[in-house]
């Protein structure tokens, strides 16, 4: 992996790493490609992906309006809000 | 060494304690991570619900390894548990001292069948979809479970009866009519008659998880069940694809935090990127954060084929292989870690051994298949199989 990748993930991923974090990063991706070898040994060609591990079918539920939640109590565990609304910092100039 | 991150007062005699991965509305749950430091949910775990409705008591919260995804807990937001140089499990420490009759927690990458192993407990990682997984901190969905962990076989069996069931809030959790399908296309025996004990897991193992092995492997023949040494590569490769498979959904599941709706919130942020960006790189740990970036790259355009795709089919062929082994063996016979303890400060030598160790864990994760962690070693069964392991199990409990 290249410096200018792990950089790309870093801002994708909204995280900011230090030199050491960097190395141990690169590191642990040069021994995950290694590893890659071992799957890429195996013939998937005609196998189907596995996404469920079980044969189950996604459950759509009763389109029934509810709230089960008030506002405030939804923003109970929140950092900031002011009148029913979330602050954060300033977005536009 | 902080066991509980809470505790409460219950009249019930018969006392569960939860690990940090279950959600609580009278006790915080923070999942280990200092993002989740304090916050109080709204929602109960449906696995407590069930627990209390029984008339059991949750005495309090164990402390897990930041998002479960750690060898034993030592990821922590709250410290490293450890004591004369060994790394320490929360939940096992509750359930060995008698504190609490059994811990029900969340099994995302193996602690808690590592954990049983190391302390000589019990635990049960029933099938997915036995046990509904809602208001639980989701991380890995796909693979992981619900599981107990008790002193014996009995206490196990006892929990888990409580918890097993359909619960319409999970769209995972199956009902008793699919069970039932799944069960007899599985062609699932009430009992265990030979056991595969394959030779890529043992391979490595220190000493001691070689005696447990041993020592279970003696106790099955002894009572008539056929114990056979084979070799089977694919089950092995499990590891590889669950660590691309846990990432990528890990990575997922944790970009909810930012900051703004709930959890933690960097004092350093001048802009909303900043926000984020400070909230995030403040509050995760570096496990985390391996996982997270991993993830992330294993789901980018140019490695979503070659890597995510690739090991999406590796568990297709994984779960063949132990079809096809199931054609002959009603279990399987393997360590659930490769050390009976683990050095406090292991992860400085071996940075990476959440996703090493995880060999011995990731097969039963990544095909969803039962698994009942006892005298040290797991035994892997057929998809609901559970009461059939129990009784095997019981044999070298």
């Amino acid at each position: 992996m290249e410096q200018d990748t792990l950089r790309k993930l870093e801002l994708l991923n909204q995280l900011s790493l230090n030199e050491v974090q960097k190395a141990n990063l690169l590191a642990f991706f040069a021994d995950r490609e290694k590893e890659l070898d071992v799957l890429n040994a195996m013939n998937t060609d005609d196998v189907e992906r596995m996404v469920h591990v079980m044969p189950i079918m996604t459950v759509v539920r009763e389109d029934i309006a509810s709230q089960p939640f008030s506002r405030d109590e939804l923003q109970k565990g929140a950092p900031d809000t002011n009148q029913g609304y979330w602050c954060v910092p300033r977005v536009v100039e | 060494m902080k066991i509980w991150t809470s505790k409460t007062e219950t009249a019930a005699v018969k006392k569960i304690a939860a690990d940090d991965m279950m959600l609580t509305k009278d006790m915080p749950t923070a999942a280990g991570s200092k993002m989740l430091d304090g916050y109080l949910s709204l929602l109960e775990a449906e696995a407590l619900t069930r627990m209390k409705n029984a008339g059991y008591g949750i005495c309090g919260k164990a402390n897990v390894g930041e998002f479960a995804v750690d060898l034993m807990g030592e990821t922590s937001c709250y410290g490293v548990p450890s004591a004369d140089g060994v790394l320490k499990n929360a939940a096992a420490e509750i359930v060995q001292s008698g504190e609490a009759m059994a811990a029900v927690g969340l099994d995302v990458n193996g602690s808690i069948r590592r954990a049983a192993a190391q302390y000589g407990l019990v635990s049960v990682k029933p099938t997915y979809g036995t046990v509904s997984r809602y208001g639980t901190v989701p991380v890995a969905c796909s693979g992981e479970t619900v599981s107990v962990t008790a002193k014996n076989i009995a206490d196990c069996r006892e929990i888990l009866d409580v918890l097993a069931g359909h619960d319409d809030k999970d769209g995972t959790s199956l009902s008793e009519a699919e069970c039932e399908k799944i069960r007899q296309s599985a062609g699932c025996g009430e009992t265990v008659r030979r056991v595969a004990v394959i030779s890529e897991f043992t391979e490595g193992v220190d000493a001691k998880t070689a005696e447990c092995l041993n020592a279970a492997k003696k106790a099955l023949s002894e009572n008539g069940i056929e114990v056979a040494e084979i070799s089977e590569k694919t089950i092995a490769a499990a590891r590889i694809a669950w660590n691309i498979l846990m990432s990528a959904e890990l990575c997922n599941n944790v970009s909810r935090y930012d900051g703004v709706k709930y959890g933690y919130r960097s004092a350093d942020a001048n802009t909303i990127d900043e926000l984020y960006t400070n909230s995030r790189t403040e509050a995760f740990g570096d496990l985390l954060k391996t996982a997270i970036l991993y993830g992330s790259d294993t789901l980018s355009t140019e490695n979503y084929m070659k890597v995510y795709d690739k090991a999406l089919r590796v568990r297709r062929l994984v779960s063949e292989s132990f079809g096809k082994l199931f054609e002959q063996y009603d279990a399987v016979l393997m360590p659930a870690c490769s050390r009976s303890a683990y050095s406090e400060d292991i992860t400085a030598s071996e940075r990476d051994i959440a996703f090493t160790e995880n060999l011995y864990t990731a097969p039963a994760s990544i095909t969803g298949l039962p698994t009942v962690t006892a005298g040290g070693v797991q035994l892997i069964g057929k998809a609901f199989s559970e009461n059939a392991l129990f009784e095997a199990a019981k044999l070298y409990e």
